[in-house]
């Protein structure tokens, strides 16, 4: 199967895009964060560390075209600098850290908001004007306009304050040993419980949206007369003739909404002390640990760009008429 | 135009989400008549729970949470429709542009569309808000707008391509108006319920970016908005020692500014979009039908 070159254009110039604003922004903004990275260094600012810093921020006699070659001959050998509050760890072993936290709230979410809301779009569309659909649809309109943040802090303090219901921070139980046992799993599932229901307000009102408007056009379409023609069950038409072919523009919008769903799960992780790359970039930012941010803007931007094609990809798998080319 | 109206007056959720925003902005408006003095000022104990006197309670440096947030709907306000005034225009000026001229330009502005449509938003913001220090109200605005009006052009570009072969557009280039006239004069009443529907949605999105990144401390923390009040309660520990008014007052002015806008939002998708519609009439139409069911079971 072949992706339209458009598409990769576009990955091209957006990946493109984060590394231009990585390597000028830096070097564009009044003030010398390099300054302020060697102060923050303290006693461990060796002659190296000052040097590499300076490279990598431009505070050196060198032309900006050849600053900004080693920078991208840099990133092709994944060196993504030095952190400046973890020195001498590097950025991608900070980052390596907690992506694999992120990911998996931000996954665990996703699957759960679209099986839910993808069903209640469905539901709301099959009966458009019914009690059922004058409630749900507002209301997932709404959930799409409330902050993170706001849904963040009051599930902590409902469920983790008040209620005492559920644990109110890190990944797993501190006084665990990580391991494939019951126990580990059991905490880390615990403890993820309040960050997912957090994402999942946004996403499931997203979902049940785009599902609702896509399946009203479907529901119109004549192969979904002739399902009912054939004397079909309510239920076989609804999902096999109907939802099947209304998911399309959710798929589309699931990959758009990558970047929202990382700008939540940032608020939501610094909420819940979840030791993710949110957790992370607050307290780089909090340092000014500039090159942990910039890493962070790359992986998020890589990870983002990476759903899209996965989304590209699975398009032409579930709709024959884009793998052939005639869309 | 006017029985757009009429339908957004017979909305009830409509109606509902414009008296919240109104009642929003006259208590901003107002905010010297209703909580005269400092919200900055020392006015009492810290934390202390909601009384007579402090009728939203006091924050840890014993400010009063009412003042705090009457005078912070101000900023946090202005900035929200301000920004997404700003990004609606922007996103509406390119789609046109696009759309109408098509050919290359469509081509470059649309690959700078989806380009920056997929870079994630927040981390980008937090990047540029970081090396700026602490950002005022103007740099926040400028930065969400840069960042966020892809959405805006991407819908106003498709239906700009909808448009420019109708009729009366052919019809206006062939009189020989100017590009600008036609695009702002021919296609761009055309495209009001869109823009309605961007700007509430954009207007709903740069509040949630501000939030978010007043929240995280990019905000002037001298300025008082209901996101730098709820970086100070978080650094105060409000929620965890149960000091819940701290945090309650601005999350519930953040809330309700979105309930109301989600709200009009609703009804303006409505009226674009008769297809997605559910109100009152719809209702109607069903009630009849379904009776007219039972009449025919009934008659055979």
């Amino acid at each position: 199967m072949r992706l339209p070159r458009r598409r990769l254009a576009v990955y091209c110039v957006a990946f493109l895009f984060a590394i231009v604003m990585n390597f000028a922004v830096p070097r564009l903004m009044p003030g010398s964060p390099v300054d302020s990275m060697i102060a923050q260094l303290g006693p461990r600012a060796t002659p190296a560390a000052i040097a590499a810093i300076k490279a990598r921020f431009g505070a050196i006699e060198q032309p900006m075209w050849q600053q900004f070659v080693d920078y991208i001959v840099g990133l092709a050998h994944f060196d993504l600098g030095v952190s400046v509050k973890y020195y001498p760890q590097t950025v991608l072993e900070v980052l390596g850290r907690s992506a694999g936290w992120t990911a998996f709230l931000v996954v665990t979410a996703i699957v759960f908001s679209l099986s839910i809301g993808v069903s209640l779009g469905a539901l709301a569309a099959w009966r458009r004007g019914g009690r059922f659909d004058s409630f749900v649809s507002p209301f997932s309109v709404v959930m799409i306009a409330v902050p993170p943040v706001i849904i963040a802090l009051a599930t902590l303090f409902i469920f983790g304050v008040t209620l005492r219901l559920l644990p109110v921070g890190y990944a797993y139980d501190p006084n665990l040993d990580p391991g494939l046992n019951f126990t580990f799993f059991g905490s880390v599932f615990l403890h993820a419980i309040m960050p997912v229901l957090t994402l999942s307000p946004y996403l499931i009102g997203e979902f049940q949206t785009t599902m609702r408007s896509s399946m009203i056009s479907v529901l119109g379409e004549d192969y979904v007369t002739m399902g009912r023609a054939k004397g079909l069950s309510e239920t076989a038409v609804m999902f096999g003739y109907a939802a099947r072919n209304a998911m399309l523009p959710v798929l589309t919008n699931l990959a758009l909404m990558l970047g929202a769903v990382f700008g939540g799960s940032i608020v939501t992780e610094i909420v819940f002390n979840y030791p993710g790359l949110g957790l992370t970039l607050y307290t780089a930012s909090v340092a000014r640990d500039y090159p942990v941010i910039q890493g962070q803007l790359l992986l998020m931007t890589l990870a983002t760009l990476g759903a899209n094609l996965l989304v590209d990809i699975l398009y032409g798998v579930v709709d024959p008429r884009i793998r052939e080319g005639r869309a | 135009m006017t029985s757009g109206l009429a339908l957004l007056w017979r909305q009830k959720k409509a109606v509902a989400g414009l008296a919240i925003i109104v009642a929003l902005c006259l208590m901003a408006l107002l905010a010297p008549v209703i909580a005269p003095g400092d919200p900055g000022e020392r006015v009492g104990r810290s934390h202390q729970p909601p009384t007579v006197e402090h009728v939203f309670g006091t924050t840890k440096m014993g400010r009063d949470v009412y003042s705090q947030f009457v005078w912070g709907a101000r900023p946090s306000l202005a900035v929200g429709f301000a920004t997404g005034l700003a990004i609606t225009a922007l996103g509406t000026i390119v789609g046109l542009v696009a759309g109408y001229f098509g050919g290359r330009t469509d081509a470059t502005l649309d690959l700078a569309t989806n380009a920056v449509l997929v870079i994630p938003n927040i981390p980008l913001l937090i990047l540029l808000a970081s090396f700026a220090g602490t950002v005022g109200p103007l740099a926040i605005m400028a930065i969400i707008a840069l960042t966020s009006w892809p959405w805006g052009a991407r819908m106003t570009r498709s239906q700009t391509l909808a448009l420019r072969n109708r009729e009366f557009v052919v019809a206006a280039r062939m009189v020989g108006e100017p590009h600008w006239r036609v695009i702002f004069v021919e296609i761009l009443p055309n495209l009001v319920p869109l823009i309605g529907i961007n700007v509430v949605g954009s207007i709903i999105y740069a509040i949630v970016a501000q939030t978010t990144l007043e929240y995280l401390g990019f905000g002037d923390p001298l300025r008082v908005t209901w996101g730098t009040m709820l970086y100070n309660a978080q650094n105060s520990s409000a929620i965890i020692i149960g000091a819940w008014w701290d945090i309650g007052a601005p999350a519930a002015g953040i809330a309700l500014v979105g309930l109301g806008l989600a709200l009009l939002n609703f009804t303006f998708d409505e009226i674009a979009n008769p297809q997605l519609r559910s109100g009152p009439a719809l209702s109607r139409w069903l009630r009849l039908n379904r009776r007219r069911n039972r009449a025919l079971e009934v008659g055979q």
